[in-house]
């Protein structure tokens, strides 16, 4: 059963009869599946290798900060929040080097 | 093109009609992918797929966003290799009419607020058009058989308190004519474009509703119930199969009439 760190993330792929689960963590603990009963007949280290690509697809790593969006502000009450909007799902909240993606300036 | 073998992706896909579409493709052998904002949503949809004996890819993501549209095409590319069906079910209402005006002077008390207005048109109109854009590059790009499934809306003919929803439901029931046009005058021959008109359907949305409200709507449909999410589905996956159906909106009503029996 392989698991994958990334983007400080825990992956985990996982067999299924002939078939592969992606498993992951999220920040709540909970579980969540980035796939299931995927690459059919593939053996584990490749099925890993494509589980890699994929989550790397599906998880893009860097910073993409959304905002200030003065048009659709958060509130809380009468205050206007314009800033960078942490809960966009575009918002990836990043605030130290990944191991898997080590900073290469 | 048969469903067995291709690869399908469904936007909206962790409930509703886009649930019942991802489900009944995955049924007939295709590997899906299961688009939605809800990650519980997209987990419960891909567990039931497994169970059936399918290949499912959960990725959460925002229609509206062209970075997520990106990312969620090139993810089912990744994981399966092709691309041959993208349905663009995601969708919201905010309703409310355009003015509403105060009982005792007559003069306007509110308006359509432009965030109910830009909200609908962002996601029923920006992200089907951005779905349907990149699902073609990809099928052109990848030179595979493909079909472009915007979903509208019955409600496309112009529904009071819907201006913002209606606007966008009448616009992505043009796309098939317009996309298979451009792609007739680009000699792309491999991608068809049908888009699906619901009427009231039996998604939580609407089985949720007011009884009463219900049971006045149900009063305007021939066939007298609404029409299931399992039927859309149904109708979608002919037009997987039949290859004559193209660059039109077929409309899955169950006989929605106007009141005194004129059919919408």
């Amino acid at each position: 059963m392989p698991s994958i760190r990334y983007n400080d993330m825990q992956f985990s792929v996982e067999p299924s009869g002939d078939r592969w689960d992606i498993t992951y963590q999220l920040p709540s603990g909970a579980s969540a599946l980035a796939g299931a009963g995927i690459f059919p007949g593939l053996p584990e280290a490749e099925a890993a290798s494509r589980a890699l690509a994929l989550i790397k697809t599906i998880f893009p790593v860097g910073v993409k900060s959304v905002g200030p969006d003065v048009n659709h502000p958060n509130r809380i009450g009468d205050l206007k929040l314009v800033g960078p909007d942490v809960t966009h799902p575009n918002f990836i909240y990043w605030d130290k080097d990944s191991v898997s993606s080590p900073k290469t300036l | 093109m048969e469903i067995k073998g291709s690869v399908a992706l469904v936007t909206g896909g962790g409930n509703g009609i886009g649930e019942a579409v991802v489900k009944h493709l995955a049924k007939a052998g295709a590997k899906v992918a299961v688009v939605d904002m809800v990650q519980k949503n997209i987990d419960r949809v891909v567990k039931d797929i497994k169970a059936m004996g399918g290949e499912a890819v959960g990725i959460q993501a925002n229609v509206t966003s062209e970075a997520d549209t990106a990312r969620y095409i090139k993810g089912t590319l990744e994981a399966f290799g092709q691309l041959n069906i993208a349905v663009s079910c995601a969708g919201i209402i905010r309703d409310g009419t355009m003015l509403s005006l105060d009982k005792e002077t007559g003069k306007v008390s509110k308006k359509l607020g432009l965030d109910k207005w830009q909200a609908v048109i962002d996601t029923n109109l920006t992200g089907t058009f951005l779905t349907m854009r990149d699902a073609a590059e990809a099928m052109v790009n990848g030179g595979w058989p493909g079909l472009l499934v915007p979903i509208s809306s019955v409600n496309k003919v112009g529904q009071v308190g819907q201006i913002n929803y209606s606007s966008a439901k009448v616009a992505d029931a043009l796309m098939p004519k317009i996309i298979v046009g451009e792609f007739l005058m680009r000699g792309i021959r491999n991608i068809r474009c049908v888009a699906i008109a619901p009427g009231y359907t039996a998604t939580p949305m609407l089985t949720g509703m007011n009884q009463d409200a219900l049971k006045a709507i149900l009063e305007d449909v021939h066939l007298g119930r609404l029409v299931a999410p399992e039927e859309i589905a149904s109708l979608i996956s002919y037009c997987v199969e039949n290859e004559a159906l193209n660059a039109t909106t077929i409309e899955i009503t169950g006989g929605l009439c106007y009141p005194r029996g004129i059919a919408k």
